[in-house]
């Protein structure tokens, strides 16, 4: 059960100045909470990679695969000739094949953003309302007493309009 | 960039409310026109559906030649209308155009209610819906499987992936909004609203994860979206049949499934700005945004058009001759240069920058463009059925009266399902919208009342 500091802000740019700082000084785990998606976090909070493309590309590949195993398979397996044409031609099985790599691909991203987003929560985590209307919020992990002052302090300093705590076991 | 709010004064918190409230809040009109809506559907729907299942299928009009009817191309036509509002979200997503913003979302619900009226009209048009499930590959005491060689496969395929795609669309880029709503509501709402945005928090980790798998989303759309109705077309240029064994069919079909989709955009945009009191966000730039992009696809339609005929006179046999002729003055002349006019005539108005910038007249002429394009896909079918090669197999189709009832009950279930989605989704995108505006600045600290700023 962590405790945690939150400060709300007016604006994503003293947000982002606030958990610079707060970085700075040695605070980890560092989250933002935002109306919209905010420009630059990246910047502060370091460089994010996501896993969702190779989720996606595994997904389409895989559809790709199977959609023409599919429509391929199922003609080998009740063969039926047609005017002495091929049994697995090429234009038709590749259409159905095409289809399926979109339709693979979307639900593999799908349960890549899931994975990768560790979305759906199960748990009570941190959070602030005001942050899905209107304010930018900066939260970080603090234990004891000293530290809730010290991320106090900084986050003041860059501008905060009110520093809350979370504790724990409110979760 | 443009701003796509009228008042640029607006602050986070005006969309907050006006967007909730549109959710929340719900008069006695709303109440009436679900009402009329859901009758009408049962009553002109479901009934005469009802009434064809228990009778047969020869409760519909169609007969030996005209063995496609109404049912087919209603069906083409709510495929063709569900083609713009997800395909153009994902266009406007990745070229970054801002004043998709304000729209997107009520044009995705109209793809997703139009792909479900028209998978329903699949289950009319087969006659016993009971086996549809033959369409699918599954392993059976037969040991048959579908022909996969066969256009009706491919569409089997991808509509069932592009209402996948749409539904997974329309609700990732809804997940913020749900948990914006998710706080401001209580009881049973609250809790769906829970459950739909899965503990969406807004970190900045949560905001990377969703823009990219979006991202990616619409780059996979955008062709499915394409080939969705390449494969409706082959449905009938894979026949031999003079007039829809044409090579032209797939873009043909394309362009006009998104130029009947953007002006179903227009007239949903006229209606819910209209009734739900979005004035300040859905503007005359989205109108003359979307009148510009009508013109263009109005152009490329007639031009495809008359290669179509150009085409089918070249051909110089004498069947394609018959069918071309049987097209512009025989039986159903009537509707062809009515679609002419509706289709190809009427939107040259739309050079016009007061026109596209008027409100009413544009309604007016987004639902002539559908009449239109309905009559187009109507006239697909029946002209080129009534004359095929041999004159003895000539006739002539004229629907039935459960046809048209149920053509008729097709649009008040696509209302109602359209009623059901404006009080669950939040039908403008909150986060998106705020995006667009300047950031909040800070108020000034007890504003002295009465004096001079």
């Amino acid at each position: 059960m962590t405790n945690n500091v939150v400060g709300l802000f007016h604006d994503p740019e003293s947000a982002l100045t606030a958990a610079g700082e707060l970085k700075g000084a040695g605070f980890e785990s560092l989250e933002i909470m935002s109306p919209v998606p905010i420009h630059g976090v990246e910047k502060v909070l370091g460089k994010k990679k996501s896993v969702i493309k190779n989720f996606t590309f595994t997904g389409a590949l895989i559809g790709g695969m199977s959609g023409f195993a599919l429509a391929a398979g199922t003609a080998v397996l009740y063969p039926h000739p047609v005017g002495g044409r091929p049994i697995i031609t090429m234009p038709p099985f590749l259409i159905i094949s095409y289809e399926l790599t979109i339709l693979f691909g979307i639900l593999a991203t799908v349960l890549g953003f899931i994975v990768s987003s560790r979305l759906p929560a199960f748990r009570n985590r941190v959070y602030v309302p005001e942050a899905a209307v209107d304010k930018f919020v900066v939260t970080a992990p603090c234990d004891d007493a000293e530290h809730y002052q010290r991320a106090k302090a900084i986050l003041n300093a860059a501008g905060a309009e009110q520093v809350r705590k979370i504790r724990g076991d409110d979760l | 960039m443009t701003t796509p709010t009228e008042r640029n004064d607006l602050g986070y918190n005006d969309i907050h409310e006006d967007v909730v409230r549109s959710i929340v809040k719900t008069g006695p009109k709303y109440y009436i026109a679900l009402a009329t809506a859901g009758s009408v559907t049962l009553l002109c729907f479901f009934f005469p559906w009802f009434y064809q299942l228990y009778y047969g299928i020869g409760a519909a009009g169609m007969n030996h030649p005209g063995v496609w009817g109404t049912y087919l191309s209603s069906f083409i036509f709510w495929i063709g209308l569900s083609h713009s509002g997800t395909l153009l979200s994902c266009v406007l997503h990745l070229t970054n155009s801002s004043w998709r913003k304000a729209m997107y979302r009520s044009a995705e619900a109209m793809t997703l209610f139009s792909l479900v009226v028209a998978a329903t009209y699949v289950m009319v048009h087969v006659g016993r819906p009971w086996f549809i499930h033959w369409a699918l590959p599954y392993p059976n005491q037969m040991e048959l499987w579908p022909n996969f060689r066969s256009p009706l496969l491919f569409d089997v395929m991808a509509i069932a992936t592009y209402i996948t795609g749409s539904t997974i669309f329309i609700y990732m880029g809804s997940i913020p909004d749900f948990a914006a709503v998710r706080d401001r509501t209580s009881g049973w709402r609250n809790t769906m609203y829970t459950l739909l945005s899965l503990g969406w928090r807004g970190t900045d980790k949560e905001w990377h994860r969703l823009h990219w798998a979006y991202t990616f989303l619409a780059v996979l759309i955008i062709p499915l979206a394409v080939s969705v109705h390449s494969i409706v077309s082959w449905d009938f240029a894979m026949s031999i049949v003079p007039a829809l064994h044409q090579t032209i069919f797939a873009p043909y079909f394309v362009v006009g499934a998104i130029y009947s989709g953007t002006a179903g955009i227009v007239t949903v945009m006229f209606v819910l700005r209209k009734t739900m009191g979005f004035e300040q966000y859905i503007t005359k730039l989205h109108f003359d945004n979307l009148g510009k992009l009508l013109l263009v696809l109005s152009l490329i339609w007639t031009y495809i058009n008359a290669v179509e005929l150009f085409t089918g006179w070249y051909s110089g046999s004498s069947e394609e001759y018959e069918a071309l002729g049987y097209k512009l003055f025989g039986f159903y002349a009537p509707l062809y240069w009515e679609m002419i006019l509706f289709c190809a005539v009427a939107p040259l108005l739309m050079f016009s920058t007061r026109f596209r910038t008027s409100f009413v007249p544009m309604l007016i002429l987004s639902i002539a463009i559908n009449i239109g394009m309905y009559t187009e896909r109507f006239l697909i079918i029946a002209t080129s059925l009534s004359r095929q090669y041999l004159p003895d197999a000539w006739g002539v189709y004229v629907p039935s009266l459960v046809e048209i009832s149920i053509m008729v009950g097709s649009f008040a279930l696509f209302t109602t399902l359209f009623l059901v989605f404006v009080k669950i989704f939040p039908s403008v995108s909150m986060y998106e919208v705020k995006e667009t505006m300047a950031t909040p600045k800070i108020e000034p600290l007890a504003p002295a009342s009465g004096s001079p700023a």
